[in-house]
């Protein structure tokens, strides 16, 4: 669910380091936040890039990394997962045939085809 | 509005902080510790997981109900204000309590560096500060 | 001196501090938080040499009186040409504005004279440089850092002929919490002399 590369790592060691940075800022931030059991962690921001985050009521979370400069990116998050995730991968009925395989059912042709398309026609994409 | 300000020495210790509301959660010095401690870690970790070279470490980070400003400074101790989602110009008022912290923390000769900071001009003129803001904001 | 001083200027760079004319030297002016970390180390040496509270003070006190005495030496061929007061009151208005001008960028906030004992008299300071970043520990409550002030004022006494006892308080008030003020207890032959000098 990580669209980024060019950090110097494997995608796979990145990827670990996205998850941890996600998982103890979400529990940081339901921590300090006065309403109990709001998620409420919805972006960071350092000098070169933008961090947007959005977890699914199933515990799915969705990591877009964009420029400083961009305004949120909550809904674009929420179609992905509702008009692309949904559709392409739960809603494949060779998820499970994939899963024994060792493939990972977010590697399909179709899921890829769509992300790509959906993310190229944000608003800020060039 | 101003809820709360954090100072993080260079190794992840918690040396000071203050709420000024009842916007957040309550917490107890320990939880305190650990969260300073937590977003030590994850401070540095997001300036090595940038898709761009050469990035600072986390400086804002944005949730539904607060904001966290995060100044660093070049000598490693970072200034944390939690605010209102609203509030504008908190930036400027990191770099304030930076120098409030170089006037009376590191220009006062009872202070230990890197150790807690438990003094009364700081105190107060932070307290200044934060009314201050908290009025025009 | 002043040769190397032209020379230095004329390549376009001030000259040292060294080298500079004495009596055009009123404009310098020290970089205020450079001072006060150099205090600090001063405080902290104190601190570390000393067993108590009184004893840091009276370190701090000798610390001023080295500064005071050489002081006095460099304001009165500056500002008073060679000139001395002879009088009690001239003096004390000498420290309070002179003195306190040219160390500190501004006259002292109060001059007065002590109500129960006729040879004391009182300089105050609202908020003194010296001390404008210092918070003192609960449990060194007593300390006054004036002391500093105070010794420089002591060598201004007793470099001008008025010998006194003086000592540094933390006169804190609300709306001034770092006031400080210098005591100073002259000495029996100043109140005699001064005395003689009136009209009978």
């Amino acid at each position: 669910m990580q669209a980024t590369g060019a950090t110097g790592m494997s995608l796979e060691e990145e990827a670990k380091l996205v998850y941890g940075v996600v998982f103890s800022l979400r529990n940081l931030v339901s921590k300090l936040s006065a309403k109990p059991g709001s998620d409420g962690f919805i972006s960071y921001r350092t000098s070169t890039y933008k961090l947007h985050y959005f977890e699914t009521p199933t515990g799915l979370k969705f990591v877009l990394n964009t420029d400083p400069h961009m305004e949120s990116m909550r809904e674009a998050l929420r179609t992905i997962y509702g008009q692309i995730y949904v559709e392409y991968v739960v809603k494949n009925p060779l998820m499970r045939q994939l899963t024994q395989s060792g493939v990972h059912p977010v590697q399909n042709d179709l899921f890829r085809g769509n992300l790509q398309r959906f993310v190229r026609s944000l608003p800020g994409f060039e | 509005m101003l809820h709360a300000l954090l100072i993080i020495n260079k190794a992840g210790g918690l040396i000071y902080n203050r709420d000024f509301t009842d916007g957040l959660a309550k917490l107890t010095t320990n939880e305190y510790l650990v969260m300073a401690g937590t977003f030590h870690g994850v401070h540095a970790i997001t300036s090595r997981i940038s898709p761009v070279p050469g990035s600072s470490g986390m400086e804002v980070l944005e949730t539904d109900t607060f904001k966290i400003f995060c100044f660093q400074t070049l000598t490693g101790v970072k200034f944390l204000l939690i605010t209102d989602p609203s509030q504008p110009n908190a930036d400027a008022t990191t770099r304030k309590v930076y120098e409030l912290y170089a006037d009376y923390v590191m220009k006062n000769p009872f202070y230990n560096p890197e150790m807690p900071i438990r003094i009364e001009l700081f105190d107060s003129n932070v307290q200044k500060l934060v009314r201050q803001t908290n009025a025009t904001g | 001196m002043s040769q190397s001083a032209t020379r230095a200027s004329s390549h376009g760079r001030r000259p040292p501090i060294l080298e500079r004319n004495l009596v055009k030297g009123r404009t310098n002016e020290v970089s205020l938080p450079a001072f006060a970390f150099l205090f600090c180390e001063m405080l902290s040496y104190a601190t570390k040499k000393s067993s108590g509270i009184q004893d840091m003070e009276k370190k701090l006190s000798d610390f001023g009186y080295r500064v005071g005495i050489r002081f006095l030496e460099l304001i009165v061929f500056r500002d008073r040409i060679g000139r001395r007061d002879t009088r009690l009151l001239n003096v004390l208005s000498f420290i309070h504005s002179t003195v306190w001008k040219t160390l500190f960028g501004k006259p002292a906030d109060a001059l007065e004279k002590g109500t129960d004992n006729e040879d004391e008299y009182m300089i105050s300071d609202n908020e003194p440089n010296v001390t404008k970043f210092i918070a003192v520990p609960k449990d060194m409550s007593q300390l006054s850092c004036g002391a500093f002030i105070g010794g420089i004022v002591e060598a201004v006494l007793d470099g001008s002929g008025f010998p006194a006892k003086v000592s540094a308080h933390a006169t804190a008030s609300d709306q001034f919490p770092l006031r400080t003020t210098i005591l100073m207890k002259f000495d029996k032959s100043v109140l005699l002399r001064e005395k003689s000098f009136e009209p009978r």
